[in-house]
């Protein structure tokens, strides 16, 4: 089976669906032909998008953005889209990986329709998503075990989504917070990311809060 | 102040606002969007303001000193279409990086005190119920995010009939 990985983060380093792209690629058979996408630097071309309409299985890892899906993704779907109407093979499946900066693993909800909405105008099979909260947590504890820890629930939503995938099906969809305190990682948040980010450029607190008021 | 933000053409969007008022602003697709690269330079560089030079980068400042948002926009797979979905993921500028909680849900703080009612006419000859749903939510969400008053979503199957409400 021909099984497609398209990592949608806009980021031009190292991502939180990257790391989980890697991650899932554990669970899958080795007997199967994984093909890695990455968008971020430049848009797919005409042979990429043939070579996905001629593909088993489409694995979409993104990151939410303003409750839906980032734009750069956006537009290369509704591309693909136009190319599978005229060359998809039969049975597509689609399944998507997605992670939010909020806690919650349900605010993925929308990108989650909005994904099968996408399959229903393309004509393809919606396999089942799986959502994760605190995403920006990932590059902390990428070198964690899967399936322990805060990774504990990831495990289990990979299993099930790499069970669906192995044998082309439809499952429900998973939506789940880490396993991880929410109030721990509210601090982790606010103190390791963003004010010791800050702190790098040269920026307080107090800059961070700024304002912008010109006339 | 007002701001209309569209993805249609100059043509189609003369028809629908014939005559400009000062007091509002005009945000359309000239060709030279970047899309957001989740940097959080807008939040950890240059709070405020996005590090991308394509004249979006104030999206957050004029945000700050508008109380009234039109969108506009195609309903593609219920969500808004490319351009529209490009400028939104653009304006994380106008909250900050830091969390609260509403409803039990973590959201962004916000970072200006301003209120802002949120119309959305989204337009497509053949939107589906669950797309309209699908768009609905999305609104409301957005709503949650950007600290709107007010988030109302309404769908036309043409431009004609979003200028008989817009006018």
């Amino acid at each position: 089976m021909k099984i497609a990985m398209i990592n949608g983060s806009p980021k031009l380093g190292q991502s939180n669906s990257g790391i989980m792209l890697k991650i899932f690629g554990t669970f899958i058979n080795a007997e199967h032909e994984m093909t890695s996408y990455n968008i971020n630097k430049k848009p797919l071309n005409e042979k990429h998008y043939i070579e996905l309409c001629h593909t088993d299985v489409l694995i979409f890892a993104f990151p939410l953005y303003i409750d839906a899906i980032p734009s750069h993704l956006f537009r290369m779907m509704i591309k693909l889209e136009e190319y599978l109407k005229k060359e998809a093979k039969d049975n597509i499946y689609v399944y998507a990986i997605i992670n939010n900066g909020f806690y919650e693993g349900h605010q993925n909800k929308i990108a989650l329709q909005i994904m099968e909405n996408w399959c229903d105008r393309a004509g393809i099979n919606f396999g089942m998503a799986i959502g994760q909260g605190a995403g920006e947590m990932m590059e902390f504890v990428k070198n964690v075990p899967i399936s322990h820890g805060p990774l504990k629930n990831l495990g289990k939503a990979m299993e099930s989504l790499a069970d669906n995938i192995h044998k082309k099906s439809s499952g429900e969809s998973i939506l789940f917070n880490p396993n991880f305190p929410k109030f721990a990682w509210k601090f982790t948040g606010t103190h390791a990311v963003w004010q010791a980010n800050a702190k790098k450029n040269g920026l307080k607190r107090k800059d961070i809060l700024k304002k912008i008021i010109s006339h | 102040m007002k701001i209309i933000l569209h993805d249609l053409n100059q043509q189609e969007f003369s028809g629908l606002y014939p005559n400009n008022d000062t007091d509002t602003v005009i945000i359309s697709d000239n060709g030279t969007i970047h899309n957001c690269i989740g940097c959080f330079g807008c939040w950890i560089k240059t709070p405020g303001v996005c590090v991308l030079k394509d004249g979006y980068s104030n999206m957050g400042e004029l945000l700050s000193k508008c109380n009234e948002l039109v969108i506009i926009s195609r309903c593609i797979y219920g969500s808004y279409s490319p351009f529209i979905r490009n400028v939104l993921d653009r304006c994380i500028p106008y909250i900050l990086p830091y969390f609260v909680s509403i409803n039990g849900e973590t959201h962004h703080k916000n970072r200006y005190e301003n209120t802002i009612v949120l119309s959305v006419y989204f337009y497509g000859e053949d939107i589906t119920k669950r797309e309209q749903e699908t768009a609905k939510a999305l609104v409301k969400a957005n709503g949650i995010n950007f600290y709107f008053s007010e988030s109302k979503a309404y769908f036309h199957k043409d431009l004609q009939t979003i200028k008989e409400v817009v006018k």
